[in-house]
């Protein structure tokens, strides 16, 4: 988790650097969400990436001002019969500056974060779980693109 | 083709009534009651001397490395649900140049047409299925009665369509990579490390895998994960590799192995590698095959087959129902330049509701096992310049082996599709249903029909069981009593006897339906035992020519059974 962490971290500041800093900022971001995935009955019970992602976007609506982000996508999944092994965002967010842009990539993290812990806590799973072999929880990073 | 939500109501009272009429299931520990004459058959046939040269020629080590080599080589042709034709085809042209048969012994075409059968398209789509017949004498005797026209058959059959990947590849070779872990590492955790693991299989430019040190790697054969691990196995990603290419390959290497050493059953025994098992695919193989109409839920079983086998492995006489929606959230048109509700935001509002229900078997002890999961979600692109997406889908998939519990999932799941639309559009101070709101549409239903068997006795389980005890694999006619969601649902619920085993042999496996499925290589006498018996139990239903000149007779009727009547 802490790895994690410091890698969202980084990106943020990735994310913040290279933009002026008094200009309107108006960039994309991508949130993925990455879980163990599994057939939709035989593995039932394993946390879901697009669980985690949709439950991710209703606390960007609760963090983030109206209208300072705009939603382009949001997918995930390979079939009706898996848990999703994978979940996106993709977000469109708009700021005064980059200070303030920069909040808002730092609300989305945490909002990511939040929404892979709940899927997470909803199945009784942590860091370090395992199932099967592989990792059993979903995880979230941060992207600009 | 989308459809408006009223036809959710019409699909719930077919449902119910496919459902309906289901008595108790059979009590754990229930056993078979097997006819004697079904022992005598069982004894005969699996000691029969053509059937010993089959399996002798299959025990030799050409013989195993012919079937992996196949295996490798099937496994790695991409076959998305309802998108199954490349593997098709490739089955299509081994048939005829590879395994012996005349191209009017394959019975399916690369179009998807069954010309007997009244459903060749499922769902819009053609039907990608593959079989070979390998003939009875039944239909040449004078007195054979048919159905329409069809003499009976016994099908084996197994899927050839795969979870992943989800669609076809639009360019460049579509064939999947299979790479090669030590167990030494851990499991991928990302596609990315998948995708980073160095060692690959090889194949050629003809798709015929290359022997290189890479495939000595990967074609150790071990007992069990424990002996892989000590022993330097590899986990072998591919998708398929558990469910359930190592069965559907090697049934066709059967189905060759009795045309070469000329097995003669009385009725007609298909080989079947079936489309749409997975997904969305809505059992659409098997709908073909059995003609079953899924808005009515009634099976007109066309091409009168009399008993199923499967090869999905379960030896169950009950069958998970499950109900599958795709739902469309559609947006307003953006008016104004003012912002408006969101199709990502209503979808989103509806999953995260669904992702927090409990289902009856985690609200209450004793209830059926029942699961569901938002499997999958896509958004349209919002159009050039614009931001606003036009419209989401999502999937989601609902099982449950009883009526009662089923439907209580679905009760509770359906309403959230609404509440998420209802939800966003509040956000706004837009009404539900207004030009100005979320709109939610149905874009697809999948029903997967349940069956509870009322006994445990039927031609195909008796078959089932007494090979395996003819051969050792059991020892009683007990009949599982847990539920498969299988290719089986159809057939059981167009009142055809089904039993289900396998003709794999993996040492290990995990992570079916998602990205790091792999498996590790099994005993390859293990396969010749399991054809063995799936061999057995499908002569003994069909009637067997025997060496010494005596005929097994069938243990059904001619006539299969139906829930409707044919349409062609």
């Amino acid at each position: 988790m802490k790895r994690l962490i410091f890698s969202l971290a980084f990106i943020v500041g990735v994310a913040a650097a290279g933009t002026p800093v008094f200009a309107q900022q108006s960039r994309g971001l991508r949130v993925e969400f990455q879980g163990p995935g599994g057939h939709s009955s035989g593995a039932y019970g394993r946390v879901s990436a697009l669980h985690a992602a949709a439950r991710a976007v209703l606390l960007i609506q609760q963090a983030l001002p109206a209208g300072s982000y705009q939603i382009t996508n949001l997918t995930g999944g390979n079939s009706v019969n898996s848990i999703a092994s994978d979940g996106l965002i993709e977000l469109k967010l708009t700021a005064a500056n980059a200070a303030a842009y920069q909040k808002l990539v730092a609300a989305v993290t945490k909002a990511a974060a939040e929404g892979a812990d709940a899927e997470n806590k909803f199945r009784g799973v942590k860091a370090g779980d395992l199932t099967a072999g592989a990792p059993a929880t979903v995880r979230s990073v941060v992207k600009p693109f | 083709m989308t459809r408006p939500l009223l036809p959710v109501a019409t699909f719930v009272l077919i449902s119910v009534v496919a459902l309906d009429g289901q008595a108790g299931p059979p009590q754990a520990g229930t056993p078979a009651t097997i006819p004697p004459s079904v022992a005598t058959a069982a004894e005969k046939i699996a000691n029969d001397p053509q059937i010993l040269t089959l399996l002798k020629e299959q025990s030799t080590d050409a013989a195993a490395t012919a079937r992996w080599n196949q295996f490798l080589e099937l496994v790695r042709i991409p076959s998305p649900s309802r998108q199954e034709h490349l593997k098709a085809a490739e089955i299509h042209r081994r048939l005829v140049d590879e395994w012996g048969f005349a191209r009017s012994e394959v019975m399916t075409r690369a179009d998807g047409i069954i010309e007997a059968s009244d459903t060749n398209i499922v769902d819009g789509l053609p039907v990608y299925n593959a079989c070979v017949v390998i003939k009875g004498s039944y239909s040449g005797r004078a007195d054979a009665q048919h159905y329409k026209g069809q003499f009976p058959k016994v099908l084996v059959e197994g899927h050839i369509d795969v979870v992943n990947p989800e669609e076809l590849p639009k360019t460049g070779d579509p064939s999947i990579r299979i790479k090669l872990q030590p167990y030494a590492q851990p499991v991928v955790a990302t596609p990315e490390e998948l995708a980073a693991i160095p060692d690959e299989l090889s194949f050629d430019a003809r798709g015929r895998i290359v022997e290189n040190d890479k495939y000595a790697m990967a074609s150790k054969v071990f007992a069990n994960a424990k002996e892989a691990e000590a022993g330097g196995g590899v986990r072998i990603y591919v998708p398929g590799y558990g469910d359930m290419m190592p069965s559907t390959s090697n049934a066709f290497v059967l189905a060759a192995a009795m045309k070469k050493h000329n097995i003669k059953p009385v009725y007609d025994i298909w080989i079947c590698g079936t489309a749409g098992e997975e997904g969305k695919g809505n059992l659409a193989g098997m709908k073909q095959l059995y003609g079953f109409d899924q808005k009515a839920g009634t099976g007109s079983n066309p091409l009168n087959f009399v008993a199923n086998f499967g090869l999905e492995g379960g030896g169950t006489v009950n069958f998970l129902g499950s109900y599958r929606f795709e739902m469309k959230f559609k947006a307003p048109l953006p008016r104004g330049g003012g912002k408006g509700p969101s199709a990502p935001e209503a979808m989103a509002a509806a999953i995260a509701k669904i992702a927090d229900v409990k289902t009856p078997s985690e609200l209450r002890d004793g209830a059926p096992r029942t699961t569901y999961t938002v499997g999958r979600a896509s958004c349209e692109p919002p159009p050039a310049g614009g931001t606003v997406v036009p419209s989401c889908s999502l999937e989601v998939d609902m099982r449950s082996p009883r009526k009662e519990t089923l439907d209580e999932i679905r009760n509770n799941i359906e309403p959230m599709f609404q509440a998420g639309a209802s939800a966003e559009n509040a956000r706004y101070g837009r009404k539900d249903g207004s030009p100005e709101g979320i709109t939610l549409e149905l874009m697809w239903y999948g029903l997967r029909p349940a069956f509870v068997a009322d006994s445990v006795d039927n031609v195909a389980v008796h078959a089932g069981l007494q090979s395996g005890i003819q051969l050792g694999v059991l020892t009683s006619p007990m009949v599982g009593t847990g539920s498969g969601s299988l290719n089986d649902n159809v057939p059981a619920n167009t009142g055809i006897p089904t039993y289900q085993f396998t003709l794999a042999s993996s040492a290990a496996g995990a992570g079916g339906h998602a990205f790091w499925e792999w498996g590790t290589r099994g005993a390859p006498a293990t396969e010749v035992a399991r054809m063995h018996r799936v061999l057995t139990a499908a002569l003994i239903v069909s009637g067997f020519h025997a060496a010494d000149g005596t005929v097994v007779p069938p243990t059904i009727g001619p006539i299969g059974k139906r829930t409707r009547e044919v349409v062609r």
